[in-house]
């Protein structure tokens, strides 16, 4: 159980590590893209150097006329320039969205991947204990909320192992039966306790086996509670 | 002897006068936004395209504008045939 523990935490340490790398591989390609894409784009005076090239090497280019039509070109090349200049800014805008999804959708897939490993773990495992919740006036266990009605003396021996195990303390047979009896350790009887572990183990087990496994249909019936892919006969 | 000294003032009052009359056509532009200008200027140095270069870079650079180059220099002659096509610029600068 702890080891099991223990390693989640690692995992989920790996995924954030995997998650931050990722991220930060993002944002740096995203800073690369930006500055190809502000300093690859022309700017109003590559129009205006062609232009004024066109105007210098051919020496007929001289009436007024003329030399208005270059200045209208050279504006509306600038004025082109100006429109790069907004689609860049929304291209920019795009590229910063598209990085969004991409992180959270690498952050999803991580978390996934982690999750998944987690569940193939529990799934192996057969049950993980997540809560345990004792209700003694009801004399009613809750397992990750699957409910168990036990006897009184069983709800007294696993209160006993529920705050022994809160202390981290390893309880004898004859320790239990001491607590639970009012009586001196030294007087206890080591089988009495054991006897007392045992129907706790014989309800509870019970209970969960045909509460997980072995399912009673009224009125039907019993039927194994698991995928029938499952099972394997060997 | 008179002749010849006719001929010499007359040789001397032919080469000032040429000198007097040099001219230049040449281009010129302003940055942000681009403007262009064809011009005629009078030169008052050697008539030749290097020195009115030299001359009207910095009689245009005051007016706040960048010589481009200089197209030809000429005298009397051509001025009259340019003058449609300088405009505002004809002998301005």
């Amino acid at each position: 159980m702890l080891g099991i523990s223990t390693s989640a935490i690692e995992s989920r340490q790996t995924g954030n590590r995997v998650v931050i790398a990722g991220i930060s591989a993002i944002i740096l390609i995203l800073l690369v893209a930006a500055v190809v894409l502000f300093a690859n784009l022309p700017d109003a005076n590559a129009f205006n150097a062609r232009v004024e090239r066109l105007f210098v090497e051919n020496n007929d280019l001289t009436t007024q006329a003329e030399i208005k039509l270059l200045e209208i070109l050279a504006g509306s090349g600038t004025a082109f320039s100006a429109t790069l200049d907004s689609y860049r800014f929304v291209i920019f805008v795009l590229l910063v969205f598209a990085t969004a999804m991409l992180i959270a959708a690498v952050a999803f897939l991580v978390m996934l991947v982690v999750l998944n490993r987690r569940m193939g773990r529990i799934e192996r495992k057969g049950i993980e204990v997540n809560s345990l919740l004792i209700s003694r006036e009801e004399n009613t266990v809750y397992l990750n909320n699957f409910e168990f009605k036990l006897t009184e003396a069983a709800i007294e021996t696993l209160s006993v192992l529920a705050e022994a195990r809160m202390d981290d303390e390893v309880l004898s047979g004859a320790e239990i039966e001491a607590v639970i009896s009012g009586r001196n350790a030294v007087d206890c009887d080591e089988a009495a306790g054991a006897t007392r572990i045992k129907r706790l183990r014989d309800t509870l087990g019970n209970q969960m086996i045909s509460e997980l496994l072995v399912k009673n249909i009224a009125r039907r019936g019993y039927m194994l509670a698991i995928d029938k892919d499952v099972i394997r006969m060997v | 002897m008179t002749r010849s000294i006719l001929t010499l003032l007359l040789t001397v009052l032919i080469a000032s006068g040429a000198q007097a009359a040099c001219f230049a056509d040449y281009k010129a532009k302003q940055d942000n936004p681009l403007h262009l200008h064809y011009g005629v200027a009078q030169i008052d140095g050697a008539c030749s395209a290097d020195a009115a270069r030299a001359e009207l870079q910095p009689r245009l650079a005051a007016a706040g504008w960048q010589l481009l180059n200089v197209v030809s220099v000429f005298d009397d002659a051509g001025l009259q045939e340019r003058k449609d096509s300088a405009g505002d610029f004809y002998l301005r600068y």
